[in-house]
């Protein structure tokens, strides 16, 4: 998909032009709401997420010289963001969550574990689901919890409508990775998302373990 | 029984791709082509679209504080 939206679209004017300082805010501030949003999932803190954007608006103004006009200053400044991201978190001590048993392959958990604990939305309507019983806070949660090869990749594709080949391209990674790891991070994030569930009631152990069994 | 259509097993296979609309147009016609004609599937792929829909929903429920707006504008001399 293209980059839909709000200061998405390429800029206008002839390719490998560069763009203007004015032209530069205007695409900047265009596209702050969704690099907040990013920066807010990456580093789990909307103190740090602002020093995070803060930090990639002086770095990307700097270089504004090297984004060409005819391509996505959208993707352009999210690279720029989890490359300041990655920088800033190899300084400070990065803690993982222990995610042992949640790197199984792909295959359909949530809804398998809906289905075995009654908890399947009526046809497709999924305002009874698990996920829309849960705060947004531990969605993020449970989002923050997978390890980071994972996190970053389905950050980015949760985020944002990126197609694999754009979210490739801002991580500097092969396509087929970026299909695994989301695949594999999806799982996993289910699996995070029921035991959190768990936790908060919305789900009882009984449930899971009657599915277990 | 038709020889040419996906079996269970290929379709799910293909949907975390099908639902990024990340499959070539021959396999996104045999993934549906599968869900014409199975309920099981069909259901299974209605559920993980509505969850991803979820999420995104409950991720992206959020605004560039003002804060940032103005350190910005201090930062860069936006006007």
């Amino acid at each position: 998909m293209a980059y839909a939206g709000d200061g998405g679209t390429p800029a206008a004017g002839a390719p490998h032009e560069r763009a203007s300082d004015q032209e530069f805010e205007t695409m900047l501030v265009a596209i702050l709401d969704s690099a907040y949003r990013l920066a807010l999932r990456l580093t789990g803190e909307s103190g740090d997420a602002e020093d995070l954007v803060q930090e990639a608006a002086l770095r990307a103004f700097r270089f504004r010289h090297t984004f060409q006009r005819g391509t996505s200053f959208k993707a352009w400044f999210y690279r720029i963001v989890v490359n300041q991201f990655y920088t800033t978190t190899r300084r400070k001590h990065v803690t993982t969550t222990p995610l042992d048993e949640l790197t199984d392959a792909h295959d359909i958990f949530m809804y398998a574990r809906s289905a075995e604990a009654g908890l399947l939305p009526a046809a497709a309507d999924p305002s009874d689901g698990v996920i829309a019983r849960m705060a947004e806070d531990d969605v993020a949660r449970a989002l923050a919890s997978l390890p980071e090869e994972f996190r970053t990749v389905a950050t980015l594709y949760f985020m944002d409508d990126l197609s694999y080949q754009e979210i490739a391209d801002i991580l500097d990674v092969p396509i087929g990775t970026v299909r695994s790891r989301l695949h594999r991070g999806r799982h996993m994030l289910q699996k995070q998302l029921w035991r959190i569930a768990e936790e908060l009631g919305i789900v009882t152990r009984s449930d899971t373990q009657r599915g277990d069994a | 029984m038709n020889l040419d259509r996906y079996t269970c097993l290929e379709t799910v296979r293909r949907l975390d791709d099908y639902l990024d609309r990340e499959l070539s147009e021959r396999e996104t016609i045999e993934v549906e082509r599968h869900l014409e004609v199975c309920d099981r599937c069909l259901a299974r792929f209605r559920f993980e679209g509505a969850v991803l829909d979820q999420l995104r929903g409950k991720l992206r429920r959020v605004s560039v504080p003002d804060s940032l707006v103005v350190r910005l504008r201090g930062a860069l001399r936006l006007p």
